[in-house]
């Protein structure tokens, strides 16, 4: 058990240690592992295969950056995510893990023939190989694609954790917890100034974690830290935030983190959310993100057991786990030596470093003799081998005019490799600050800012200890004048440290035959130095086509660990400088994130606002089935026991027109308007005449765009000279109010007129039939409902059970209607009371599907169904409704324009099938000569279409070119089968005389 | 008179012992939606009894009436229920003299309580601007997540939303799911 | 999410508050019917599509309810200003000074 794990040695906690699985097999880590730590502290190096080769792979990194371990967790209830990442997991008791890209199994897979077909699959495959014969796409290409696409499997059942979400602001937010931002923080939160700090890590401390040899301030890192640690929780003005990413930095000093709450708990209490999103606004923000280490590019630099020279020290000395008791190191950088050094003090056997440089520094070779490992300065890997784990490394010298000596193999079970270290600069550059090349040390820093952000620290190219923390505090003291407060850097005295230095490379020079070396940039997308070479060659020549065409750096790791490497390979190829080949762009986020951090709480219920009538509970209560209607949800039929929808939607029509139904209108957009020019502002927004309305009527009104198009209508009513009650669609509520607000704003501020939302003020019940006035004349006091006193197009307020109402009389059934709105929190009971007044005429309860066939029967047409946002009045039969009189009103001018006045516009008739009982479909497209030739001309389409029980046949409306001219004529209706013809007739089915609104 | 009826009233969430946070709907009220010529602000002042608040976001309260400005000539105003007649005949008698626009929206609104220690923490699930740097006594239309409300922050640690009656479920639902990360301690 | 200064509350406020509302400085004729068809197309259809500075309406519609006038830079998508509606468009030299 955990035969790699050195007692006493790191952070972890060995004395509580955790069970978890990996492929079923159980297996013992301690808290403070990641899977990675705790796979590697048992020997496990083979994790999973690569995606496109399906080669084994094993843990190449101890961070974000990993490219390789990636695996399938399982945390139990469904809670399943593919593609974590080892390295940043935490272990908890009874954690589940698999590994992905494989079958039958991790060891021996099918798969991995393709790495057999590897010329197959070089740079542009995706281009190329899949073209020809066109005949395989379906049989053979496409399902191996699919097969092979993707990385791992995706869950099979809704997700069922929740998230969060939550805004802050502050002064100063530092990203990332290593040396040089604990200084920025320490400075800012010294200074009183409100800061953040937040690091991707489960603890504080960065790159400090996995160093122990020096010291600061005469104190081991280690218990600086600590001490840091507790200062800034201490400070009430800091706020510190572990596992928090900074995935994206977007304008004005926003930054998006996303915290992980509880997925390294193994029971999570309930109801907590998974992840927060945090969205933070920041005066000043220092970015000390560090640096990521570079692999080198040699021919089987992919096998399990080879693995970055820090994440190797980052594992001893952070995690107590020796990655292997024979290591040999490949570098061509100082800082892999120190990973040897601390290797063989751990005890493991160092077999050699091999450093391509032909000279390094005389300490790291003292140091290096005195631990007894062979150095072979000058010389350069070649290849490896060991198919699950590596188990050798081919090495050669290199003299200084670039003859190759011969090979040496050396065995060993881990091979450390080190080609330098990267600034991650990847916040800055969503910041669009302009990145500047340093070509001495071969990597991109942060030039000129778009934001007012700093960098320190690794991450602006200021590698050590020293430097991390003498730029971190400047920042941090900068950052915090800049908000506004008081600040001075401290200084700190570092000792132990020793200055590193190092050359980058393209990939590794080989005496082999360099085109069938295997020699991997981009491990994830499975990207090789020959494929970069060949897309060059192929004609690629900037770094955004070759990224395209090679996919180089377009895995989910976003190339964290291979767009330097490709860019230097793809620069040598081009010949020309790496800044001309270019840098991709970095994207937020800045590592995967769950689609669940972005939603949040908008999910489920609380997905959208659904709004409910005040009378909704009712609906529910008495078995109605809803439907969305914009953000609302309305009763849509109310089945009785046994009813289908037809039976139903038929049974509730035939009760409206011979007795009496009840309707939820409360959605529809109310606005009331008052001032001494209402009526002059209703003149210049609507097409009809407003100033002639009698104080107590209504009138039916269109609004048009100013473009000429019909956008709205609803019935107004004058409740006194200076005040009306405005009635909108559903779903134009809002939009109406705006744009009436925009032209009484921006065009006639002149105008003494005010406007205000009472859609909601209002619980509105349409009492739709012959026996409307019957059922509530003697439940309404103060308003005469005699057919002179109150007909039809009438408005009056009065008290309908006691409460205040505004009663219309109004229609959009053909029956005699009345709509009585009463105060939104009497509603429901004001409904109650009705229906069960209503029981002695036999009264229904009807939905939104039944005042749709009613109102079509009378050819009352719904604007956003029968209108498209391309018909005016008159191609809608609404041109009476136009104030010809009037010298302007919003869209009056357009209707003059020579395409509005064209005989074959689109215009809405009423259309018969030949066979009764035929249901067209709404949208279904209109023809006149079912035989013409494929495409055929489209005249029109169906826009309502219904089976009218009261007519006993189907009706349906459309829009036809030039339809109204074409009255009696028939038309072709293709739909799936068979095609069906119909008549054109006018839009009113049902009593053309209007005789039964005043029934 | 019939039962008043609207769907998060008696419902009442309360995290910790002594009130770190407690959100619950208040009691009905008269509301107003005022448009009124700010240069001649004293007459509506005196209609209702209280001096109305001359800059946006103030907000000014006394003995039951409350008054919030949110745009350069509109108030949004709570009084007592019993006194609802008695402000529209106030402001009706200014009409012709002072045409503006008064109009009830009483029954428009749900008006929720957010009090505690953690009340601002609460908000900030939903509230996109920096409410700790409101103070008492200020006001503001915003967005809750995907709502519109009428915010007062009417004590340090005491606020109140004011919000459309079919967004109030949905603001109640997140107030609830922060309410128990706040009590989780998470 | 940008934060947007609104010229009527006085403050700078969260981009949820606000609605895009099309050019600014586009005044709708006094009189239609005296137009063209041409001009009135001009009117209905035709703006400037700048890239870079781009007078535009905002409306503060969950805040205060104003429309107003903003000089946005359609590349950086950075407000250099925002003023009521009504007042004239600033000049480029009173832009250049915001600039800074
Ligand atoms: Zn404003």
């Amino acid at each position: 058990m955990n035969a790699y794990r050195i007692k006493g040695k790191g952070r972890v906690d060995q004395r509580k240690p955790v069970r978890f699985s990996f492929n079923g097999t159980a297996y013992t880590g301690y808290e403070g592992d990641t899977l990675a730590s705790a796979l590697l502290a048992n020997g496990v190096h083979l994790v999973g295969r690569s995606f496109k080769y399906h080669r084994p792979r094993g843990i190449l990194s101890a961070g974000s950056e990993e490219p390789n371990a990636l695996v399938g967790t399982d945390r139990g209830n469904g809670r399943f995510e593919p593609n974590t990442r080892a390295t940043v997991l935490e272990v908890f008791e009874g954690l589940n893990t698999t590994s992905q890209n494989h079958w039958p199994s991790l060891k021996r897979d099918v798969g991995a023939i393709n790495d057999a077909l590897y010329m197959l699959f070089s740079a542009g495959f995706y281009y190329k190989t899949f073209m020809w014969p066109k005949s395989f796409w379906n049989k053979v290409y496409e399902p191996f694609i699919r097969g092979a696409a993707g990385l791992g499997k995706s869950p099979t059942v809704p997700d069922p954790d929740t998230y969060a979400s939550r805004f802050a602001h502050c002064d100063v937010l530092v990203v990332g917890a290593g040396p040089a931002g604990l200084a920025a923080a320490l400075e800012a939160g010294r200074s009183g100034a409100k800061v953040m700090l937040c690091d991707e890590q489960a603890e504080l401390g960065g790159s400090l974690l996995s160093e122990t040899n020096a010291r600061i301030d005469g104190a081991s890192g280690w218990d600086w830290l600590k001490a840091a640690a507790a200062e800034l929780a201490a400070l009430p003005n800091v706020t510190v935030l572990t596992r928090a990413t900074a995935i994206g930095y977007y304008h004005q000093n926003l930054l998006g983190l996303c915290q992980r709450l509880t997925d390294h708990l193994a029971s999570p209490p309930e109801g907590a959310p998974r992840e927060r999103l945090w969205k933070v606004r920041a005066k000043q923000v220092v970015l000390a993100q560090g640096a990521i280490e570079k692999p080198l590019v040699f021919d089987g630099n992919d096998r399990p057991g080879v693995m970055l020279a820090g994440a190797a020290r980052s594992y001893l000395n952070r995690y107590g786990v020796k990655v292997g008791n024979r290591p040999v190191v490949v570098t061509s950088h100082d800082s892999a030596w120190l990973a040897a050094y601390d290797l063989a003090e751990a005890g493991a056997k160092v077999a050699a470093i091999v450093d391509v440089r032909p000279e390094v520094a005389g300490h790291l070779k003292q140091r290096a003799a005195a631990l007894g490992i062979e150095m072979l300065t000058g010389w350069t890997a070649t290849g490896t081998s060991g198919r699950l784990r590596v188990a050798s490394v081919r090495v050669n010298p290199i003299s200084r005019n670039g003859v190759f000596g011969p090979a040496r193999t050396i065995a060993c079970d881990a091979l450390l490799m080190s080609g330098g270290w990267t600034p991650s600069v990847h916040l800055f550059s969503h910041t669009k600050g302009k990145l500047d090349w340093n070509e001495e040390g071969q990597m991109f820093l942060p030039g000129e800012r778009t934001e007012e952000s700093r960098c320190a620290g690794a991450g602006n190219g200021s590698f050590g200890l020293a430097a991390a923390l003498a730029e971190g505090a400047e920042a941090g003291a900068d950052a915090a004048v800049d908000a506004g407060f008081k600040a001075k850097a401290a200084t700190y005295k570092v000792d132990g440290e020793v200055p590193l230095m190092g050359v980058s490379s393209r990939e590794l020079t080989t005496d082999r035959n360099a085109s069938k070396a295997k020699a991997f940039v981009d491990f994830q997308n499975d990207v090789t130095a020959k494929d970069i070479r060949l897309a060059v060659r192929e004609g690629f020549k900037s770094i955004e086509h070759i990224k395209r065409y090679t996919t180089n750096g377009m895995a989910t790791d976003q190339g964290k660990t291979s767009n330097i490497n490709g860019l230097v390979i793809a620069s040598d190829a081009v010949r020309r400088p790496a800044p001309a080949v270019g840098l991709t762009t970095f994207r937020p986020p800045y590592t995967p994130t769950t689609f669940g951090a972005f939603a949040g709480y908008n999910r489920s219920e609380l997905f959208e606002v659904t709004r409910k009538t005040p009378i909704d509970v009712w609906a529910e209560e008495n078995g109605a089935v809803f439907e969305p209607v914009s953000l609302w949800r309305r009763a849509w039929y109310f089945p009785k026991p046994g009813e289908d929808m037809h039976a139903a939607v038929t049974r509730e029509c035939k009760t409206v027109r011979e007795t009496l139904g009840m309707f939820d209108a409360s959605t529809l957009g109310k606005i009331e308007i008052v001032g001494p020019d209402a009526a002059e502002f209703l003149n210049r927004m609507y097409t009809n005449a407003w100033s002639k309305l009698g104080v107590g009527r209504c009138r039916y009104g269109v609004l048009l765009g100013e473009d000429g198009f019909i956008r709205d209508d609803g019935v107004i009513g004058r409740i006194t000279s200076d005040r009306f009650h405005v009635t909108t669609t559903t779903g134009g509520a809002a939009r109406v109010l705006a744009m009436m607000e925009d032209y009484l704003q921006t065009e006639w501020p002149d105008l003494k007129v005010w406007l205000t939302s009472i859609t909601e003020q209002w619980a509105v019940i349409a009492l739709q039939g012959p026996n409307a006035r019957k059922l509530f004349e003697p439940l309404v006091e103060g308003i005469d409902l005699s057919e002179e006193g109150f007909p039809h197009m009438s408005v009056a307020e009065g008290r309908i059970y006691g409460v205040p109402t505004r009663l219309f009389r109004m229609s959009f059934t053909g029956e005699r209607g009345y709509e009585i709105n009463v105060p939104a929190r009497y509603g429901r009971a004001v409904w109650e009371k009705l229906f069960e007044a209503g029981q002695q005429f036999g009264i229904t309860p009807y939905g939104t599907e039944t005042m749709h066939v009613l109102r079509a029967e009378k050819g009352y047409i719904i604007v956003g169904q029968d209108t498209d946002g391309t018909l005016t009045p008159e191609d809608a039969g609404l041109g009476w409704a136009i104030g010809k009189s009037k010298p302007d009103f919003v869209g009056k001018r357009s209707l003059s324009r020579p395409d509005m006045l064209k005989a074959d516009r689109k215009q809405l008739v009423g259309l018969l099938t030949s066979d009764p009982n035929t249901v067209l479909e709404a949208g279904a497209q209109i023809v006149l000569d079912p035989n013409q030739t494929l495409p055929m001309k489209m005249v029109g389409h169906v826009t309502s279409s219904y089976w009218s029980g009261t007519l006993g046949r189907s009706i349906a409306l459309a829009v036809v070119e030039g339809g109204r001219a074409r009255e009696g004529a028939t038309i072709h209706v293709p739909m799936p089968g068979r095609t069906h013809t119909a008549r054109i007739v006018g839009t009113v089915f049902y009593d053309p005389e209007n005789k039964r609104l005043s029934a | 008179m019939l039962h008043e009826f609207h769907s998060p009233v008696g419902r009442e969430i309360a995290v910790g012992k002594a009130i770190p946070l407690r959100i619950r709907t208040v009691d009905d009220c008269a509301r107003f939606s005022l448009r009124f010529d700010p240069a001649r602000l004293a007459e509506a002042s005196k209609a209702f009894g209280l001096a109305l608040p001359a800059k946006i976001g103030d907000v000014a309260a006394s003995s039951g009436r409350l008054a919030v400005q949110l745009g350069p000539d509109e108030w949004h105003l709570l009084a007592p229920l019993a006194e609802q007649g008695g402000v529209e005949r106030a402001f009706a008698e200014l009409y012709s003299a002072t045409p503006h626009s008064l109009v009830d929206v009483s029954h428009r609104e749900v008006g929720i309580e957010v009090e505690g220690t953690a009340a601002l923490l609460a908000l900030r699930s939903a509230i996109a601007f920096d409410i700790e740097a409101m103070p008492a006594g200020m006001g503001c239309r915003t967005i809750f997540d995907k709502a519109q409300i009428v915010l007062v922050r009417e004590t340090e640690e005491r606020f109140r939303i004011e919000v459309w009656r079919s967004f109030a479920d949905h603001v109640w639902g997140i107030l609830q799911a922060t309410s128990r990360e706040i009590e989780l301690d998470i | 999410m940008l934060v947007i200064r609104c010229p009527y509350c006085e403050a700078e406020r969260p981009e949820v508050e606000f609605a895009y509302g099309g050019e600014a400085h586009i005044a709708r004729p006094a009189d239609p019917s005296t137009l063209t068809d041409e001009q009135w197309k001009d009117h209905l259809f035709i703006r400037t599509n700048a890239r870079g500075t781009h007078f535009e309406r905002w409306r503060h519609v969950h805040g205060c309810g104003r429309f107003f006038n903003a000089v946005r830079d359609t590349v950086s998508d950075k407000f250099v200003t925002t003023y009521k509606a009504g007042l004239p468009r600033p000049t480029e030299a009173e832009l250049e000074g915001m600039r800074k």
